[in-house]
C-alpha cells in the first residue's frame, strides 16, 4: 500500500464537490457506441457537437438540493398545521373562490408528476452531465410540487365538494382533457420538442401568466396554504426558467440548422400553452371574488411585456421571431375570459365544480377592467341566463359541444374582429373531416395530422359508448361526480355550508 | 408533415366514420347566436330524414334559448361544411350532403 505524497484538501469547495459529483462522474463509453447508450437524443433532427456545453442552472449537489428543499418544506407543512387547527378555511373571501382551487388540483398535480416523469427520463438519457444533472433536479422538484399540491388542498376536501376524486377526473371529464392532451403531447414528442414544450414555453414563456394568477388570487382570497406553496415552488421555478433559457439557447448554439426546427416547437407550443391557460383566464376574471388584476393586464405584463418586448429581443440574436400566431392571442386579450368562463357556466352541470351569473360587485368590476367588450356579453349572455334564473330556472345547455380537435375545448372561440361569431376552421385529411378552434389549432394538427387524429375527445367518445352510456347521469357516474360537485354555486351544498358556517342561512327558519 | 418518430408512425382516427356504425356525428350551428358557446355535436342516422331532424330534435333542442321560436326554423338558411344548401326534408341527411363531422349551419 503506498501513501499518498499529499493529502488531499480536507473538504471541497461547494463548487467542486458539484464538479466532482457530476461533471466528473460522467464518462465516455468504449464498448459500445454512443447513441447505443443514449438512442433518443438525433431522430428529432437537432444536431449537438459538444455537450460539455451545457450550462446547469442547479449547480448543486443532491445533499445540498435535499437540505434547501426539506428545509421548505418544514416551513409548508406548519403553516398547513396551523391553517387546519384554526379552521383556516373560514377565513376565505367566500366559498365560491374555492373552485378556482378545484380547477388547480383536478388540472395540475396529476401534470407535475408527469413532468417528474418525463424529466426522470432526461436525466438518464440526456448525452451530457450538465444536461443530466439539470433534468434529475428539475425532476425531483416536479415530484415535490405534486406532493405538495395535493398536501395543500387536501385540507378542503374535508369541506368543500369538488376535491374528492381529482385524480380519476383528470382521465375523464371532458375539460380536463385539455390539460391532459397538452402534457400527453408533449410526453410523446422527443426529448428536445419536450424541452421547449415544457421548459420553455411552459415554464418560462408562459409561467408568470399561469403561476401568479392562482398564488396571489390566494393571496387576495385567504387561502394562505396555496400561498405558501406558491412561495415554497417559486424558487424552484425560477431554475425551471432557467433551464428553459439554457434548453433553447444551448440547441441555438450547437448548429444553425436548429433554429428552423426550435422555431417551429415555439410556434407550435406557444400557441398549445397559451389556449391551455385560457382556462386560467376565465378562473381569473369570473371566479375569484377579489380579484387581483384582470387576465388582459396580466397578458399584457406578463407576456406583451416581459416576453414580446424583452424575451424575444434576446432571442432574435439568433434568428428566433415571435411565435406564429401570436397577433391571434393578442387580439384575443378582451374576450377571451367571457368566452371561457361561459363555456364552464353553461356546461357545469357535467363538471367538477359550480359557476354563478357575476353578482352586482363582479359585474362592476368586469365593466372597469372590459369596457368595450363586458357590456357586449352582458347584453347578449348574461342578462338572458340572469332571465331564465329569475323564472326560476337555470340555463345548463343540453347537449354536447363541437370540439377542437387540438387544443379540446368547446369551439366557443370567435373570429378575429367578430366577438360573437365563432370561428370555424376544418381540414379534411384522408377523407375525414376535423374541426378546430383557430388558425393556431388548425395549423398544429396539418403539421402532425396523424397524431392528432388520434385525439381522445370525450365528446366523440361520449357517443360511441365509452363513458358510461348515452345519458347525462351515465356520464357523471362514469365520471365519478357526485351531487354538489359541479352545476349552479347559489344553493349549492358548498355554498349552504358557508352561509351556515358564518351565521346566516339559506333555510326558512 | 410526418411525426418525427424512430419508426413508421401511423395511427388511426379516434373518431373514423366506422366507429359510428350507420349513424355518424353532425355539428349544428346556430350562427350568429353564442347562447349555444359553440356549435352543438349529436349523433344522428345518416338516412334519418333532414325534416324530421328539424322537428324532432331542433325545434325542441334550442327552446333552451327562451327567446328561441321553433316555427323559425322552418325558414332558416341552412349551409352545410360552409356551402349553402336547399335542403331537401324527405330525403336523408346523406342524401342532403351531411357526411360524417360535417358542420350542419343556420343562420334565423
Amino acid at each position: 500500500m503506498t501513501v499518498p505524497a499529499q493529502k488531499p484538501a480536507r473538504k471541497l469547495s461547494m463548487k467542486q464537490r458539484y464538479t466532482a459529483l457530476t461533471h466528473d462522474l460522467d464518462w465516455t463509453p468504449t464498448y459500445v457506441k454512443e447513441e447505443e447508450v443514449f438512442p433518443f437524443t438525433t431522430f428529432e433532427g437537432i444536431k449537438v457537437h459538444d455537450w460539455s456545453k451545457w450550462d446547469d442552472p442547479f449547480r448543486l449537489t443532491v445533499e445540498a438540493y435535499n437540505k434547501y428543499q426539506a428545509e421548505k418544506d418544514r416551513r409548508l407543512y406548519a403553516v398547513l398545521d396551523g391553517f387546519a387547527q384554526s379552521q383556516g378555511q373560514l377565513g376565505l373571501t367566500e366559498a365560491r373562490y374555492m373552485n378556482a382551487m378545484k380547477i388547480f388540483l383536478q388540472g395540475i398535480p396529476v401534470h407535475e408528476y408527469n413532468a417528474h416523469r418525463n424529466f426522470s427520463y432526461l436525466a438518464r438519457y440526456a448525452n451530457g452531465p450538465g444536461a443530466r444533472f439539470a433534468a434529475l433536479c428539475q425532476s425531483l422538484d416536479e415530484l415535490r410540487h405534486a406532493q405538495t399540491e395535493i398536501h395543500t388542498l387536501s385540507h378542503y376536501n374535508k369541506y368543500f365538494d369538488g376535491m374528492h376524486d381529482w385524480h380519476k377526473w383528470t382521465d375523464r371529464v371532458w375539460y380536463l382533457s385539455v390539460p391532459k392532451s397538452f402534457f400527453e403531447d408533449a410526453q410523446t414528442a422527443g426529448p428536445f420538442e419536450w424541452l421547449i414544450a415544457i421548459g420553455f414555453s411552459f415554464e418560462y414563456l408562459l409561467t408568470n401568466l399561469l403561476f401568479v394568477p392562482f398564488m396571489s388570487g390566494a393571496a387576495f382570497n385567504g387561502d394562505l396554504p396555496t400561498m405558501t406553496f406558491g412561495f415554497s415552488a417559486q424558487s424552484d421555478e425560477s431554475r425551471h426558467m432557467t433551464l428553459g433559457l439554457e434548453a433553447i439557447k444551448f440547441m441555438l448554439e450547437q448548429d444553425e440548422d436548429n433554429l428552423p426546427i426550435v422555431q417551429d416547437w415555439l410556434d407550435k407550443w406557444f400557441w398549445r400553452g397559451y389556449r391551455l391557460i385560457s382556462l386560467v383566464a376565465g378562473m381569473m376574471d369570473y371566479m375569484l371574488p377579489k380579484r387581483v388584476m384582470s387576465w388582459k393586464e396580466a397578458f399584457e405584463l406578463y407576456f406583451e411585456e416581459q416576453m414580446l418586448n424583452g424575451l424575444f429581443k434576446d432571442l432574435e440574436y439568433y434568428g428566433i421571431r415571435p411565435p406564429r400566431h401570436v397577433d391571434w392571442a393578442i387580439g384575443e386579450k378582451e374576450i377571451l375570459s367571457h368566452q371561457v368562463y361561459w363555456i364552464l357556466y353553461q356546461y357545469s352541470h357535467a363538471a367538477a365544480f359550480t359557476t354563478t351569473i357575476p353578482n352586482a360587485e363582479d359585474q362592476e368590476w368586469l365593466e372597469k377592467a372590459y369596457p368595450e367588450t363586458w357590456p357586449i356579453y352582458k347584453q347578449v349572455v348574461w342578462d338572458k341566463a340572469q332571465r331564465v334564473m329569475d323564472a326560476g330556472g337555470r340555463y345548463f345547455n343540453p347537449g354536447l359541444p363541437q370540439l377542437c380537435t387540438v387544443c379540446q375545448i368547446p369551439m366557443g372561440f370567435t373570429e378575429p374582429g367578430d366577438p360573437l361569431t365563432q370561428c370555424q376552421r376544418q381540414t379534411v385529411y384522408e377523407g375525414e373531416r376535423y374541426d378546430f378552434c383557430s388558425d393556431g389549432c388548425q395549423w398544429i394538427f396539418e403539421r402532425e395530422p396523424t397524431k392528432y387524429r388520434q385525439s381522445w375527445l370525450p365528446v366523440h367518445q361520449i357517443f360511441q359508448g365509452n363513458c358510461g352510456g348515452p345519458t347525462l347521469p351515465d356520464v357523471a357516474a362514469w365520471y365519478g361526480l357526485q351531487p354538489g360537485d359541479g352545476a349552479e354555486y347559489l344553493g349549492s351544498p358548498d355554498h349552504q355550508a358557508w352561509l351556515e358556517w358564518h351565521g346566516q342561512t339559506t333555510k326558512e327558519a | 408533415m410526418a411525426v418525427k418518430a424512430m419508426y413508421d408512425y401511423t395511427w388511426p382516427s379516434r373518431s373514423a366514420a366506422e366507429l359510428y356504425g350507420d349513424d355518424q356525428l353532425v355539428h349544428v350551428w346556430w350562427r350568429g347566436n353564442p347562447y349555444f358557446v359553440s356549435a352543438q355535436t349529436f349523433r344522428f342516422p345518416k338516412a334519418m330524414p333532414f325534416g324530421a331532424l328539424v322537428n324532432d330534435v331542433l325545434k325542441g333542442f334550442f327552446t333552451a334559448d327562451p327567446d328561441f321560436v321553433p316555427e323559425s326554423l322552418d325558414t332558416a338558411a341552412w349551409k352545410v361544411d360552409h356551402e349553402d344548401l336547399v335542403p331537401d326534408l324527405e330525403a336523408s341527411l346523406e342524401a342532403n350532403g351531411v357526411g360524417h363531422k360535417s358542420l350542419l349551419e343556420f343562420s334565423l
